[in-house]
């Protein structure tokens, strides 16, 4: 994790629904950075402003003031157009409704953005299912989502954000729908993300798929209110943590 | 340490033990000075139901130790020299104490008990924004659900040792969880003015 | 019964709320039904000006004529003067069994008028100036003949736009216009067409006194006969002309012995023709519009059908997604089907009564026999049947439309509660392998279209349907075209084909671009997820607007091209007689120009739809 200029930066971030009495300022003033090959998670209670936060890093909205920057260069301010070359080719996204096309098979909505690329259809093709089988469901390929249960379709919906090798994958909610042995799967999918040097920001209340990550920013109300690094040496304390008395 | 949660045999006047009875005593002083039962009153309060299996003693013999420490200074009030007639009142040690209390983040065992009243204590005696202890403490917890879950990951499928680590990471999300009503309770308490 | 009243209650809300589509949707249907009475109240038309006429001048039950012989291959006329024509056969006709009374002969010049210096072909009839007993034109402005004066024929005096008193030139001399007259015994200008050096002319036809008519025959050479007879029982004319119409072989002068064929040709056989022919003739004009009117009403029935159809798959899947709703409602699938069947149903009766209200009142000038007949339609005849066959066309066209969706509805109401799932996409995994071959625009828009099958059938059905009634109008225009008068004169039949063409034309425009805008609206709704989801995966705002229009346009496409056969078809089935293909080039203008339409049409909502936020939709559609 190289500590130089941050990948994502945003500066000043505010964000507002309505006008007057009735407005809602849904960020205030938020100052993040991630650096490259980092995986932050963002934590808070529903409206708090974390999903925002995220549409606004991902370009899907305009915010009402403030700057996002990506390898320092702005992108509030880009046309609709730019904006959709920069999702295509610079980020990928996993939303918690996983939102895979229905009528499309696993490994034709993982190759899909490599089409919009522009990619020719074997290249999509033959990328798509290399990333089937880094995340382990290369045998699921014909698959509709229809057939798949919630956590393969977070891992293929997953590998699809990966198809254009983002600079940034933006996980909402990844792990909402999913039920707890689903959770683990896409859980170590994540971990194995942040081993490859894949920068990640996730957002999310789900502590245990907040716990991959390198860094964690709580939030509430627009703001940030606490942060910690979380470290991946031995604490030493995982003895106390399972109930085993001190000496 | 505190007894495991017992049968309706065991008698009442043996009860159960707080821990940090030490460090809350001394929070609830933090106001102002108070009478031994005002100190009861209080933790009754904050405990609810759980107040009436409290051990009916502990509350004087831990001012007495405190007393001796010298974390409080006691002050007759009035002619009387019944014990329940002292006013307590907190020293500079003791609010030094306090305060330490207060930081310190380490997380043992589920123990919903002490924090609540470090909560409450806070709060009432206006030391610090529970909230704010929550979000801190939150983090803490979270670093250590963190390095258990690294722990639980690593191991190879099907290790019996999985699961131990498994039920440390599920123990510690159960406390967050409980952590987020907390926070949800003490912003709300906020807002209203409190 | 408190179900029904539900029901009622809940379409009458439902139409409240897209006031424009129920317009839309009532303004469609009319165009239907109202092309529909139209096409049936003609029917009755055609029979009645006919015998008017017949019964006002004493109109013969079969005309006999002969004619000089068709000139030789060098184009002289063979035997010389009309001497050679003799009426003699004539005469032998008035002896014929059934035969009870007979005028004429009479001199049938084939000759030319002249006034307000243009000229036009005539045939002069020389007559009497008592009244004949049978054939005696019913004058409507004027005087009979007289010497130097000429009587012109109604239908030619209107084209020709001669009066009573006009000075006029006939065969180079000058007459002057003492009336105009109508008659059953010739088919009203411009039905009767004879060849004349090679071209169709419609000549028209002048009452001339027998004087002058002999000194017209004497200067000309195509002189014929003509004479009229009245039969004991009048409807056997056909058969007694088939009885004596001669054979081919005779009329041929093949029956005569090889060598014994004679220096000068004997004279032809008169030609006959029975008052029912005539009828038919005279009613040419009101029949073709009748045929063209009642197939366009067809077509557009067919098109309403389909706006209805995609109009209500749009707002089952729009309604049956909002789970919310429905329950509010109380209601199962089966209730939104009932609504929606209740709301088409009521909405096809307001526009049953339109377009009976509009046929019955833009009838009359269309009814309007032409000038060569008198009598008038007599009233338009507008029965109960008429009535009941319009309203049930409507009604059919709103249940046929709504029927499939609705069984449909009341099959899946166990798996509503999954929202969208009641009406999963379609999937053809073909068709998603060759979009991925494309451009990003075609990829989106081949899978968009192939989510819902049945809906980018209606469209190139609706497309063919536009284009095939467009190509039968423009062949009929050819047909026209073709028999067109060569004269400077208006043509009243092909004018006021042309007219109805021209309108039944607009009309199945309109009525596509109203399907095409029903579609999208459709399309665009349904597609709101891909195209989000497309957007967020990197497709631009304009590879997402070209490809829901395209998912649009490529039906469009090659139903405008299967429109072209199928026009053409139309045409051959309903037209008896053979026409001309209208040129390529007015063909490939009516595919592109649909092409052009449908693009237009649907590139607004397309891009409006294109450009919103995507978060939001994301947000607000479930997985």
């Amino acid at each position: 994790m190289d500590i130089g200029r941050p990948l994502v930066q945003t500066h000043e971030l505010r964000m507002d629904y309505g006008q007057g009495t009735g407005a809602v300022h849904a960020l205030d003033a938020v100052e993040l950075a991630v650096a490259a090959g980092e995986t932050l998670a963002i934590m808070g209670p529903s409206g708090c402003g974390k999903s925002t936060l995220l549409h606004l890093l991902g370009g899907l909205e305009r915010p009402s003031a403030g700057e996002v920057r990506l390898q320092g260069e702005r992108i509030d301010q880009l046309s609709e157009r730019a904006l959709a070359r920069l999702r295509r080719d610079a980020i990928g996204f996993v939303f918690q409704a996983f939102h895979l096309m229905d009528e499309l098979t696993a490994i034709e909505n993982v190759e899909l953005p490599a089409l919009l690329a522009g990619a020719s259809p074997r290249t999509a093709r033959r990328r798509a299912t290399e990333l089937l089988d880094r995340v382990g469901l290369t045998d699921r390929a014909a698959h509709l989502p229809s057939a798949l249960s919630g956590g393969q379709r977070q891992r293929v919906a997953v590998a699809r954000a990966l198809s254009n090798e983002p600079l940034l994958v933006l996980a909402d909610e990844p792990t909402g729908n999913l039920d707890s042995t689903a959770t683990l799967d896409v859980l170590r999918l994540f971990d194995d993300l942040r081993a490859t040097g894949q920068t990640v920001v996730i957002v999310t209340h789900d502590a245990r798929i907040a716990a991959t990550a390198d860094r964690l920013i709580s939030m509430r109300d627009g703001a940030f209110v606490e942060e910690t690094r979380l470290t991946h040496g031995s604490t030493g304390r995982l003895g106390a943590l399972a109930g085993l008395e001190e000496g | 340490m505190p007894r495991a949660v017992g049968a309706a045999s065991k008698e009442p006047s043996h009860g159960y033990q707080l821990r940090v009875v030490q460090e809350i005593l001394l929070a609830l002083l933090a106001k102002d000075a108070s009478h031994g039962y005002q100190l009861r009153a209080r933790l009754q309060l904050a405990l609810g139901p759980l107040a009436e299996a409290l051990n009916a003693g502990q509350v004087y013999v831990t001012l007495a130790r405190l007393d001796k420490a010298g974390l409080v200074r006691a002050e007759h009030v009035g002619q009387s020299d019944r014990p329940d007639r002292k006013v307590y009142e907190l020293t500079e040690d003791g609010r030094a104490r306090v305060m330490a209390w207060l930081d310190d983040t380490s997380w043992p065992k589920p123990a919903p008990a002490e924090f609540h009243l470090k909560l409450v204590a806070a709060a009432t005696a206006g030391l610090g924004d529970p909230v704010r202890i929550v979000d801190v403490q939150r983090h803490a917890v979270l670093a250590n659900l963190a390095e258990a879950q690294r722990a639980a990951l690593a191991q190879p499928d099907g290790a019996v040792a999985g699961l131990l680590l498994e039920g440390v990471v599920l123990r510690l999300q159960a406390d967050l969880q409980w952590l987020e009503a907390c926070a949800r309770y003490w912003s709300s308490m906020t807002t209203k003015g409190h | 019964m408190g179900r029904i009243l539900l029901v009622l209650r809940l379409a009458a809300r439902d139409v409240r709320r897209h006031p424009a589509q129920a317009a839309l949707l009532v303004a469609t249907i009319t165009a239907a039904t109202a092309t529909l009475t139209l096409g049936l109240v003609l029917h009755g038309v055609v029979q009645t000006p006919y015998k008017s006429t017949r019964a006002a001048t004493a109109g013969p039950d079969v005309v006999a004529r002969v004619a000089p012989p068709e000139p030789g291959p060098n184009g002289t006329p063979v035997g010389g003067s009309h001497a050679s024509v003799n009426p003699a056969a004539l005469n032998a006709l008035t002896r014929a069994r059934g035969v009870v009374a007979h005028s004429g002969p009479y001199t049938l010049a084939d000759t030319t008028l002249t006034a307000h210096g243009t000229r036009a072909a005539v045939q002069a009839e020389g007559r009497d100036v008592a009244p004949a007993t049978l054939d005696q034109p019913e004058l409507t402005a004027g005087r009979w003949v007289r010497d130097g004066g000429v009587v012109v024929e109604r239908a030619f005096a209107d084209a020709f736009d001669v009066h009573t008193g006009d000075a006029v030139k006939v065969g180079g001399r000058s007459f002057r216009v003492t009336g105009i007259a109508v008659t059953a015994a010739m088919s009203p200008y411009p039905s009767a067409g004879s060849m004349v050096d090679g071209h169709v002319v419609h000549p028209g036809l002048v009452w001339l006194t027998r004087a002058d008519a002999r000194r017209l025959a004497v200067a000309q050479e195509n002189v014929s006969y003509i004479m009229n007879l009245r039969l004991a029982d009048p409807a056997r004319a056909p058969a007694f002309v088939t009885a004596h119409e001669p054979s081919e072989n005779e009329s041929l002068n093949l029956n005569a012995p090889p060598g014994a064929r004679p220096a000068v040709p004997p004279p032809p056989p008169p030609m006959l023709q029975s008052w029912t022919q005539l009828s038919d003739n005279a009613g040419n004009l009101v029949r073709n519009e009748r045929r063209a009117l009642l197939t366009g009403s067809w077509l557009l029935g067919l098109l309403a059908l389909a706006s209805v159809a995609v109009l209500v798959g749009g707002r089952m899947a729009g309604q049956l997604r909002r789970v919310g709703l429905l329950k509010a409602v109380g209601g199962t699938p089966g209730l939104v089907a009932s609504v929606l069947l209740a709301e088409y149903v009521v909405l096809a009766l307001v526009a049953a009564a339109a377009g009976l209200a509009i046929g019955r009142l833009t009838a009359p000038p269309l009814a309007d026999p032409g000038a060569g007949l008198v009598g008038g339609a007599g009233g338009i005849p507008f029965g109960v049947v008429d009535v009941l066959v319009v309203i049930a066309v409507a009604v059919a066209v709103a249940v046929v439309a709504t029927l499939v969706p609705a069984v449909r509805a009341a099959r899946v109401s166990t798996v509503l509660a999954l929202g969208d799932a009641a009406r999963p996409p379609r999937r053809s995994a073909r068709l998603i392998a060759l979009s991925a071959r494309l451009p990003v625009p075609l990829l989106l828009g081949l899978r968009v279209a192939g989510r819902r099958p049945r809906r980018s059938l209606l469209c190139a059905a609706g497309a063919t349907i536009t284009v095939a009634g467009i190509v039968a109008v423009l062949s009929a225009h050819a047909q026209l075209d073709a028999q067109r008068t060569t004269s400077a004169l208006a043509d009243p039949r092909t004018d006021r084909l042309s007219d109805v063409l021209a309108l039944i034309a607009v009309m199945l425009v309109a009525q596509a671009a109203v399907n095409a805008v029903f579609i999208t609206w459709a399309t665009v709704l349904d597609a709101r997820r891909t195209s989000a989801l497309a957007r967020a995966l990197g497709a631009t705002p304009g590879q997402v607007a070209a490809g829901l229009s395209a998912a649009q346009v490529l039906p469009a496409l090659a139903g405008a091209i299967a429109g072209i056969p199928a026009g053409l078809g139309l045409f051959a089935a309903v037209s008896p007689d053979d026409a001309p293909t209208p040129s390529a080039w007015w063909l490939l203008a009516t595919v592109a120009g649909t092409v052009v339409v449908v693009t237009a049409l649907t590139a607004i909502p397309a891009r409006a739809s294109a450009r919103q936020p995507v978060a939001a939709v994301l947000r607000s559609e479930l997985a």
